[in-house]
């Protein structure tokens, strides 16, 4: 008891003074970031104000800023900023969904059923080694200039990224997992929803935040084919006016809008998977 | 429940494909019988095909030659009525525990409130009353063993078998294991087939100690245990004279398959397998 009372004031001054060096440490790293932002914006800035970098071809971080003020006070050529970016994000989020339902779907199937993975493997791989990007262009001239082309296009490519997860996921189910579930009682479906899905959830998961991705590049390259409305459109047209800062600002609000997706999927992944131990990459935090 | 189970292995043959394409045989004419209500415990050398016999029982694997019944009836698949419990845990580690234990009576149709008033009480039982929300990785070793233990009797299963299920505890929380199981059994008295490479347990817990040769295994011996129930602490049952005798005797008929497996594993260090 004695020893109790004499160890906790010391124990106390040692977490204070943990703490206080964890608030440092943090404090020393915002600091750099914000560092190495000030160089980086304030080198581009002062670079081409000088003209070593020239302005025209790379843009300058105030002609960036003046691009933004611009298009949300009077708008792009092809109607409001905002709409621009509401066309852009229905098209991502619809291919988004698309494509990982079928994703899902499939290689769950595959993953348990054996034959059918068998004989469609090589396939699979097939159609995974073409640039399917490409497949753009047939969208373009069967489904027109409309949101269904570039939907289908987000779709196609979020769809493999999701397919391989969920495939592999649903290979790597504890074996041992299900013969217990099998003896409990489970039929066929119950193994599926109760072990399968699941296990192979942290697999689909993982390739969401890759999938999203994908998802913003097929709708940004589907209007750079062909689009009457959406950011790609106003990427292409900065471009043949020859203005760097305009394809730099439409790419600075794509990005606002796919952290904000990670963000979002993060949340997602922290939920579903809460039942998962903190893992030490976690406790970390990166 | 059903009448009667009687566990009955005659002239059974297990083989398995390998990779390369040749056979590998893992049980050779086994003949073996659990009688209703018997604890039977298993021990063998390590790769003797002891996990096979179980998987074969279970229903998860068919024999390849011979025949495995339970009562009248050949298995066929997986039947109801028999419970598994694993070497490693088999839990779910994405339920609850709670959820975990209810798994057996939702997966047979009861209404998910009395499933889960069931597997309260089967936590109470086992002694886990107040963490029937916690997920699996947040429990000890000998808890989540628990856990599976009501999972696996929350059926009410007429046959219980249990794969080296202590194998990992250490010493002092297997003995307490032990224990409840024996505890646990003599309320509803299933037919027990429990595979050990710890002798001392086998004798401890068992009606019935059977000798497995090294692979390809076959029954070599079966030793009846007269030991007087209720058995007591298995701690304490050690130290009886008794024991010991039926220790060494047993320990004479295996100390050679053990040797002779040793010896094999250390020539091929592939030939190891459980």
């Amino acid at each position: 008891m004695t020893a109790a009372t004499v160890a906790a004031p010391e124990s106390i001054d040692l977490g204070a003074e943990l703490k206080q060096r964890a608030r440092r440490r943090r404090l020393l790293v915002w600091a750099a970031r914000l560092a190495t932002i000030v160089i980086v914006i304030g080198g581009w800035q002062w670079f081409t104000t000088l003209k070593i970098v020239d302005p025209f071809f790379f843009g300058q971080p105030s002609g960036i800023a003046l691009k933004l003020k611009d298009w949300y006070q009077h708008g792009t050529q092809f109607g409001t900023i905002w709409s621009q970016v509401w066309v852009t994000m229905k098209e991502a989020i619809l291919g988004f969904f698309v494509g990982v339902a079928a994703g899902v779907v499939v290689g769950v199937l595959l993953g348990s059923v054996r034959f059918l993975s068998d004989v469609l493997s090589p396939y699979i791989k097939a159609v995974n080694a073409l640039p399917r990007i490409v497949l753009g262009s047939i969208f373009l001239v069967s489904l027109g200039l409309g949101i269904a082309s570039k939907v289908l296009l987000a779709a196609v490519l979020v769809f493999f990224a999701v397919f391989f997860n969920a495939y592999q996921g649903v290979r790597e189910v504890d074996r041992g997992l299900i013969a217990n579930v099998r003896i409990l009682g489970a039929s066929r479906l119950q193994v599926i929803r109760n072990v399968v899905l699941p296990s192979a959830a942290t697999w689909i998961i993982a390739s969401l935040h890759v999938a999203f991705g994908f998802a913003i590049i097929g709708a940004i390259v589907g209007e750079f084919l062909g689009a009457q409305q959406g950011l790609g459109l106003v990427i292409v047209s900065a471009q043949n006016n020859f203005d760097p800062d305009g394809v730099f600002a439409a790419m600075l609000i794509i990005a606002v809008i796919a952290l904000t997706a990670e963000w979002l999927i993060g949340l997602l992944e922290r939920r579903l998977l809460s039942w998962r131990p903190p893992t030490h990459t976690e406790v970390a935090g990166i | 429940m059903a009448t009667e189970p009687r566990i009955e292995l005659s002239g059974v043959t297990k083989r398995f494909a390998t990779p390369t394409g040749t056979s590998f045989t893992a049980l050779r004419d086994v003949n073996l019988t659990v009688e209703p209500g018997q604890f039977c415990a298993v021990v063998g050398p390590t790769g003797c095909g002891k996990s096979t016999t179980l998987t074969l029982v279970a229903g998860l694997e068919r024999a390849s030659a011979g025949s495995v019944r339970i009562g009248d009836q050949p298995v066929t698949g997986i039947a109801s009525g028999t419970s598994f419990m694993f070497q490693t845990d088999a839990l779910l580690p994405w339920k609850t525990v709670i959820a975990n234990v209810a798994m057996g009576p939702l997966f047979h149709g009861v209404p998910k409130r009395t499933a889960l008033a069931d597997a309260r009480e089967w936590l109470r039982v086992v002694g886990l009353a107040g963490f029937e929300n916690h997920h699996p990785h947040q429990l000890s070793g000998g808890m989540r063993k628990r856990v599976s233990l009501a999972t696996a009797l929350i059926n009410e299963p007429t046959i219980l078998l249990m794969d080296e299920p202590f194998g990992a505890l250490d010493v002092q929380t297997k003995a307490i294991m032990s224990n409840e199981l024996l505890g646990l059994w003599d309320q509803s008295k299933p037919s027990v087939i429990f595979v050990t490479h710890d002798l001392e347990e086998a004798i401890a817990l068992a009606d019935k100690v059977v000798v497995m040769t090294a692979g390809p295994g076959t029954v070599k011996a079966v030793y009846d245990i007269d030991l007087p129930r209720p058995r007591g602490a298995v701690q304490e049952i050690r130290f009886d004279k008794r024991f010991l005798e039926l220790y060494q005797q047993v320990w004479e008929s295996l100390r050679d398959e053990v040797t002779r497996a040793y010896a094999r594993t250390a020539q091929t260090p592939e030939g190891a397998h459980s």
